[in-house]
């Protein structure tokens, strides 16, 4: 009876019971996916961490880091990603909160390289259908 | 009455004076000592015996090896003894890092020409030079101008690289950081500004003269070469058409076309070598291989705790270091060597004290495993940082709190003014800090031990800066008695030069 009632995917997706994990748990060894993150794949997942600036105005999507992306003056000339980031798409426009405010994402897992068609950015971890408060 | 008479009189009624009150009272108590068993004595006890039964060494170093902490100041220096005591299941507070078993320190004023506060350019250019320089400057003086190649020109200083490889010593640096970073760079490189490591970076510079330092790296022109450099910064390296070894899908930064690592290898023929990744650093022959050139990140090498999941693999800094001794140590003429825990610095940058500690636990690891290969008879081994960072132990936690927890006092969580606990390990600026008057977070359910935690800092700055407080330089080996008291951070150069008779070496070298 419930399928009925949930006529988007987003609802479907929603009505799991988001899986709490940390990102840095998401990797096993040597950049391979960890086992945590191939068992998640495909569902409702839970994670915190820092919503890197925006690449853009009017984006969908945002990058979520397991500490605040900072740009230290005298160590880089530019902010270099980590490898262990991941990205996050969502379905209203973002709004963007501080590079250091704690969020809570929730979203769909979804694993594998895949390039943003309107930026070009290459992700290898994704949440899609995404929905974030501030901690 | 004479003078002379008269001070024979107040004499005679003083002496008189004691003699009536002592034979008046009983003898005045004596104190009786009675804590020479209690532990805390008796341990410093010890300590006190050492230091008595201390014979400096006035042997002609052959060696010298200088550990720089990036930005591991004495705080860090505190928490990482705590830290590395508590991962062990022992007393925090009174376990002890390798450096803290040397027999003599100095306090060093790490200001650079320019600036109160230095960053790690100017305080590496210090200690391989013998000058403070102006921030983000290397192997110049501080006349130079920063970015302006023709300005600085004739503004070179002699690198410690420099004079050792002159006179037939052998050279090398390591770091986890990139090996073109600023504190390794000091040991080889002369550069306007820091960041010009690849080509691409010093752009129109190089119509005057100025050449990359990673291109400086690869085409050391004093005695043979630069023998050992293990670190990070492999896209320095590589040209913008070939792609990264460890991340296919990246590639080099050099606009030249230019690969360094293959020029590195074709200048060096049989007795050079390369590697990228674990496997390759464990092939290097140190009985055959005398230039060894290893760069295992495009960027800086992992944090230590990440270390463990690097896709290519990655040394930890102690085994970076022993190998570097096993092939600096086939020249009899001696090495220099410098060693840098170069992310404790950058985990302070993030405010995170996780990675700060577990990467500063990793040079002690390093300290350790290199005072158990060396002769100390004939090596001068220095440990000391660049500068410090705003890194605070505060409250008044209970002798056994966690360090990278709360601050609970009698078993109890303490509540700031705002009604909010705090952690014990804090920061005077960085990304930790709130803006726009949002209030401090509430760590009453935070895991503020998780290695990803990032500390509560009060200044808001996207990174954190250094911190212009002294730092400490601890020493042992031939002439490590000449660090003490208060010295400029330039003054380490001079007891290196000393210890080794570098300059007298190289000018008797130049008569040959």
């Amino acid at each position: 009876m419930a399928g009925t009632l949930l006529p988007s995917p987003w609802i479907a997706y929603a009505a799991q019971v988001a899986e709490a994990v940390k990102i840095r748990n998401l990797w096993g060894d040597h950049g391979a996916f960890s086992d945590v993150a191939q068992s998640l794949n495909g569902k409702a997942v839970e994670m915190r961490g820092y919503m890197a600036p925006p690449l853009k105005p009017e984006i969908d999507f945002f990058v979520l880091t397991r500490i605040p992306m900072g740009v230290c003056p005298f160590c880089d000339t530019e902010a270099s990603w980590p490898d262990d980031l991941v990205v996050v798409y969502i379905d209203q426009a973002l709004q963007p909160v501080s590079f250091n405010d704690l969020i809570t994402v929730t979203g769909q897992l979804e694993l594998g390289t895949k390039t943003d068609e309107g930026t070009g950015f290459v992700s290898r971890i994704r949440l899609v259908q995404s929905r974030f408060t501030r901690v | 009455m004479t003078l002379l008479s008269h001070h024979r009189m107040i004499r005679f009624v003083s002496l008189a004076a004691l003699c009536c009150a002592s034979s008046l009272s009983a003898r005045a108590e004596d104190a009786t000592f009675v804590q020479g068993e209690n532990p805390y004595y008796k341990s410093n006890k010890a300590q006190l015996d050492k230091v008595l039964a201390q014979v400096p060494n006035v042997k002609q170093a052959k060696n010298v090896i200088l550990f720089v902490g990036d930005g591991y100041g004495v705080a860090t220096m505190t928490a990482a003894r705590i830290f590395e005591g508590q991962s062990r299941g022992v007393d925090g507070p009174s376990n002890k890092l390798a450096h803290e078993s040397f027999p003599y320190s100095a306090i060093s004023r790490t200001y650079a020409h320019d600036s109160l506060v230095t960053d790690s350019a100017p305080s590496a250019v210090a200690m391989t030079t013998g000058v403070k320089s102006n921030n983000n400057m290397l192997g110049l003086s501080g006349d130079a101008v920063w970015k302006d190649c023709e300005k600085s020109k004739g503004k070179e200083v002699t690198t410690i690289g420099e004079i050792a490889k002159s006179i037939g010593m052998s050279v090398g640096a390591v770091s986890t950081a990139r090996i073109t970073d600023a504190t390794p760079a000091a040991v080889y490189a002369h550069s306007a500004h820091r960041s010009w490591e690849n080509d691409a970076v010093l752009g129109d510079q190089a119509k005057a003269g100025c050449t990359d330092i990673a291109n400086q790296l690869v085409t050391f022109k004093y005695g043979d070469g630069l023998d050992v450099m293990f670190g990070g910064g492999r896209q320095n390296f590589l040209p913008e058409t070939m792609a990264d070894p460890e991340y296919p899908d990246k590639k080099g930064l050099r606009k030249d076309g230019r690969d360094l690592t293959a020029e590195w290898l074709k200048r060096y023929s049989n007795s050079g070598a390369y590697a990228w990744n674990q496997e390759g650093f464990d092939k290097i022959d140190p009985k055959t291989v005398t230039h060894a050139l290893a760069l295992f990140e495009r960027d800086n090498m992992q944090f230590e705790a990440d270390r463990p999941k690097d896709k290519g693999g990655e040394p930890a800094l102690a085994d970076m270091a022993t190998k570097a001794i096993d092939i600096l140590s086939q020249n009899k003429e001696g090495y220099f060597l410098m060693v840098e825990g170069g992310r404790i610095d950058h985990g302070s940058h993030n405010n995170n004290a996780y990675r700060t500690l577990t990467d500063a636990v990793a040079m002690d690891k390093a300290v350790k495993a290199v005072l158990a290969k060396v002769n100390l008879d004939e090596t001068l081994v220095i440990v000391t940082a660049d500068h410090d960072h705003t890194l605070t132990i505060t409250g008044y936690p209970d002798r056994d709190s966690n360090i990278l927890g709360l601050v609970k006092e009698r078993g109890k969580i303490a509540l700031a003014d705002d009604g909010k606990p705090y952690s014990i390990i804090g920061y005077g600026n960085g990304p930790g800090g709130k803006k726009d008057g949002a209030p401090r977070a509430d760590l009453t359910n935070a895991d503020v031990t998780d290695p990803d935690f990032v500390q509560q800092a009060l200044v808001p700055l996207s990174s954190e800066t250094h911190a212009g407080q002294d730092v400490a330089i601890f020493a042992t080996g031939p002439w490590a008695h000449l660090f003490q008291g208060i010295v400029d951070e330039n003054y380490t150069f001079l007891v290196i030069d000393y210890a080794l008779k570098a300059n007298e070496r190289l000018a008797a070298h130049a008569k040959k």
